[in-house]
């Protein structure tokens, strides 16, 4: 404990080293005045007498430094006395201390916006129960083969799937659609949810017939349970049954990836699909048992599905399930863009680094003659070394506070920008990592960053510096070689982050000229479902549909009709294709193709153009021949040498024998899935022809001449008017669901590109300080030219040579660097090569035209040197 | 005693032998401060002037007979390899 207390006494003389210094100074003072009485009294006089006591003494200012040594806290006193200094010197040159301060601001600032979202995204674990077991199984699967899996694995200790359908909830003033996770008992355990009031279902209540349970969200008991404590034991009415509420869930929960209000058990709420084994459409989340790998858990669920297919051909012949973390399934896709936008970033920081370096080594050559002066009287190197960093350092940690507000603002505008896939993504804000990141990186820029400056400052020799006086000297033109190499690297790493800018703009270019295959704009999209309760039956469905469309009819100034799946709406139907007279395929082995069914114009309200035959009419309804309309897809992949029109084609896997559809027209392709995938195969069916139960769901396609917004109010009423409990969803503008589909891309795209014009900026602030520099330099030189006759061309040619030397050399240099590193970005663009040559020359023209502008303004300034006045400098 | 009494008495007991400047007398202090083995006291000197007191603590004296044992070795050691000679 010795220490402890030594420590103490330490730090009390820190806190009071004011005091600690009057005291020992009246020490010293009562001792020389009782040694000086002391020898007056033996006879000197008063001089001698002092002049004994001081030698007897010693050098008095020397023992109270080796006293205050003594104390340990030299290092301290020096680094507030450096800081004290460095801050007014900063104050003495604000100019200077602003465009340092800003530069390294923004290159920070950046940095840390998008180090919030990574932190966010990628560092941030889930928020499960240790949610680095959990995985998910890519392949959606049916609840039996779930169940399956639960009893026959050894690598997973839990797991559950869900499928979430919209339903009508009618208990408020209107009937709203809701999305209801229709999961199994295992689901809710797996990820671990711990309710706020009440219980999850029990396995004993998951069965077929079991009781009418929900657990609800906690946004739906907020909005919808008036968020009543006592909620648990209501009942709710969700697409026409009566759900006893018995669990809410916490705010922070919702499932990995779908959006649900309300969870109900599958086998209770829909016992027949529930049933189905080839019925694939619930997603399953997957705990691994502890110390259980990925690649033993892959294996396990590998042995699995070769014992399901062998028991069950018909349904699983197929069967292959892949497992990935649901980490890596969330942020997938994300996390590419993400990184890239972080090397990005940190290629804008070390380019605000190189000004910010270059500028304190102008600042440094500049001081050198106080420097030297300073080194002259004693002050050792390592002290001047420290005092410069001190300085830099100094400059780094405003820069970063400042960067701080900036990236503050810029979260807020991330936040504004992001993508529909970044958006679940909650928790991107500043925290102390993110705080800590800040620190480090500022700390970091400047003690790297004001080494150089530092090291030139200190290799100064004494003697031969003062024996200049400021003339320019080695150390300067050292100096200025650094300059010129950190200017070229900024060059080329501007060069770099404008490629990869420019590859990202001409790919959203293309992407944004993909013809959809539709026309977008003006039309409005609503979803629709029926209660299973009142339209199970297929005749019921069709009434609807017909009557439904008949009174939108009526509405003045717009086309109505409906689509099983819109485009760009997410969802997707596929079914497996028989085509007559074709040699037969393996069971399961048939392709695969999207299926939509359609009623009214849809292809004329779409502006879908037809092909080849003709469209749908009234005429093609129930009781009438089968008809398919086809997509050039399919004619490309399947009747690359034939005429379509009039051949026969069903479903695979129908049961009894096949239903067959004559091909009646072919039609343009559809942009179903987003803009930057690829068309598939689709066949579009009427709706009146529809056997299939559950498509109990459509879209409307309302084409308007004027979109009014009293035109949806008109089309809900209508909607209404034909069945008041039906609810109304999804209402968006065709434009609208394009630009969310290209939204990451436009994320990415903006993020780079404003990355890039900061490079540039910051680029060629550096290389018209580089070459305003040497030009001042070369003011004497210039004016000795000029005297002799030299034209002002000639002084322009010789600066302008300086500048596009360095320009050269730092886009020879970029477009090496680029052509490394734009391959990491591949994955981002859309139809663009990362070697993509045109924008590699259009970006060094780019550099290369800014570069010289930058050099320009120096050149003319000192094209206009007057000899006289220059000569006369010196 | 205060630093001047110190050095004075350090004179006079060693009788002059031990002539070292005064000054390093203080930096010495500082040392012991830290370490605890004296303590320091504002007082009055009998010329009624405002002076520093040290004085021993526990520390102090247990650090002295540390000191005082490992000194006696060394000189013994020094005078035993003197005598030998």
């Amino acid at each position: 404990m010795n220490w402890l207390r030594e420590l103490a006494r330490r730090l009390s003389m820190l806190m009071h080293r004011r005091q600690f210094d009057a005291d020992l100074e009246e020490e010293v003072r009562l001792h020389l005045a009782l040694r000086q009485e002391e020898q007056f009294e033996s006879g000197m006089t008063a001089d001698e007498a002092r002049a004994a006591a001081r030698r007897q003494f010693g050098n008095a200012t020397y023992m109270k430094e080796e006293s205050r040594i003594a104390w340990g806290w030299e290092w301290f006193e020096n680094m507030a006395q450096d800081v004290r200094y460095g801050a007014r010197m900063l104050r003495k040159s604000p100019g200077f201390t602003a465009v340092a301060i800003l530069t390294l601001a923004l290159g920070i600032g950046a940095n840390t916006a998008i180090f919030s979202v990574i932190n966010g995204v990628l560092l941030s674990p889930l928020p499960y129960k240790n949610p680095k077991q959990l995985v998910v199984i890519k392949e959606h699967d049916s609840l039996p083969n779930v169940m399956d899996i639960q009893r026959q694995t050894r690598a997973f200790s839990q797991g559950g799937g869900i499928n979430v359908e919209p339903m009508d909830y009618t208990g408020g003033t209107e009937p709203v659609q809701v999305l209801v996770g229709r999961v199994d008992a295992g689901f809710l355990e797996t990820l671990g949810v711990q309710p706020v009031l009440g219980r999850i279902i029990s396995p004993g209540e998951d069965v077929q017939g079991g009781p009418r349970l929900a657990m609800v969200s906690n946004h739906f008991w907020q909005n919808y349970l008036g968020s009543d404590p006592h909620a648990v034991g209501n009942t709710i009415q969700l697409g026409g049954n009566s759900y006893t509420v018995i669990g809410v869930m916490p705010a922070s929960f919702a499932p990995p990836v779908e959006h649900a209000d309300v969870f109900v058990s599958l086998w209770v709420d829909d016992p027949g699909g529930a049933a189905e084994r080839d019925l694939h459409f619930m997603h399953t989340y997957w705990r691994v048992k502890e110390g259980v790998t990925l690649a033993q858990a892959q294996a396990d669920m590998a042995a699995i599905d070769r014992r399901l297919a062998e028991q069950y051909p018909a349904e699983e012949k197929e069967r292959k399930s892949h497992l990935v973390p649901l980490h890596e399934w969330l942020v997938g896709d994300v996390r590419s863009a993400l990184l890239v936008l972080f090397g990005a970033v940190g290629l804008v920081l070390l380019i605000a680094c190189a000004n910010f370096a270059s500028l304190l080594m102008m600042r440094a050559l500049a001081e050198r003659q106080e420097l030297v002066i300073r080194a002259a009287l004693g002050a050792g190197r390592g002290r001047l070394i420290r005092k410069t960093l001190t300085e830099s350092a100094l400059l780094s940690v405003f820069g970063g506070a400042a960067g701080l507000l900036f990236a503050k603002w810029g979260t807020s505008m991330l936040l504004a920008l992001r993508p529909e896939n970044l958006a679940r993504l909650n928790g991107i804000h500043i925290d102390t990592r993110v705080l800590l990141f800040v620190l480090v990186v500022s700390l970091l820029t400047g003690i790297a960053f004001g080494m150089a400056p530092a090291w030139i400052a200190a290799r100064a020799d004494v003697a031969e510096a003062l024996k200049e006086s400021g003339r320019s000297t080695t150390a300067s033109t050292m100096g200025h070689s650094i300059r010129r190499i950190l200017v070229i690297s900024e060059l080329a790493v501007a060069l770099v982050l404008l490629v990869g800018a420019g590859l990202l703009i001409k790919g959203f270019s293309r992407l944004r000229s993909v013809n959809p295959g539709f026309n977008s704009s003006g039309v409005i999209t609503m979803y629709l479902q029926l209660p299973e309760t009142r339209y199970g039956k297929i005749p019921r469905q069709t009434q609807f549909r017909r009557e439904l469309l008949t009174r939108l009819d009526t509405v003045p100034g717009v086309q109505v009709a409906m689509v099983s799946d819109i485009p760009l709406g997410g969802n997707y139907v596929g079914h497996r294709l028989v085509i007559d007279g074709r040699p037969p395929v393996a069971v399961g082995g048939e392709p695969l193709v999207q299926t939509l069914s359609v009623m009214g114009d849809y292809f004329h309200v779409m502006q879908i153009p037809l092909r080849a035959g003709r469209e749908f009419t009234p005429l093609d309804r129930e009781g009438q021949p089968r008809v398919a309309i086809v997509n050039e897809e399919i004619v490309r992949e399947f009747f690359p040498h034939e005429d379509p029109i009039g051949v026969r084609i069903c479903w695979a896997g129908d049961v009894g024998p096949p239903r067959w559809m004559t091909v009646i027209g072919v039609v343009a392709d559809v942009k179903h899935s987003g803009l930057n995938q690829p068309t598939d195969p689709a066949v579009y069916t009427p709706f009146s022809q529809n056997d299939e139960r559950w498509r109990r769901f459509m879209t409307l396609a309302i084409r308007a001449r004027d979109a009014s917004p009293g035109l949806v109010e008109e089309v809900k009423k209508q909607i209404w008017s034909l069945d008041g409990q039906i609810p109304v969803s999804d209402v968006h503008a065709m434009d609208e669901l394009i630009a969310v589909s290209l939204a990451q891309q436009r994320f990415n795209m903006l993020l780079l590109g404003l990355f890039a014009a900061l490079a540039l900026i910051l680029a060629a602030v550096g290389i018209y300080g580089a070459i305003s520099y040497s030009a001042t330099q070369r003011t004497h030189e210039i004016g000795i030219r000029t005297a002799l006759g030299a034209q002002r061309r000639d002084v322009l040619r010789l600066v302008m040579r300086d500048g596009a030397k360095i320009a050269f050399l730092g886009i020879a240099f970029g477009i090496a660097g680029a052509l490394a590193l734009t391959r990491l970005m591949a994955s981002l663009l859309f139809e663009v090569k990362p070697t993509d040559p045109a924008t590699f020359t259009g970006v060094a023209i780019l550099l290369a035209l800014v570069a010289l502008a930058a050099c320009y303004i120096p050149a003319r300034r000192a094209m206009r040197v007057d000899p006289m006045v220059a000569l006369r400098y010196e | 005693m205060h630093g001047y009494e110190i050095a004075n008495s350090i004179q006079r007991i060693s009788a002059n032998v031990l002539q070292v400047e005064e000054g390093s007398l203080y930096p010495a202090l500082q040392r012991m401060l830290i370490k605890g083995w004296v303590t320091a006291e504002w007082g009055t000197t009998a010329g009624n002037r405002r002076a520093r007191y040290y004085k021993l603590t526990a520390a102090g004296r247990k650090q002295l007979a540390v000191e005082m044992s490992q000194f006696e070795r060394v000189i013994g050691a020094i005078t035993r390899v003197i005598e030998a000679v």
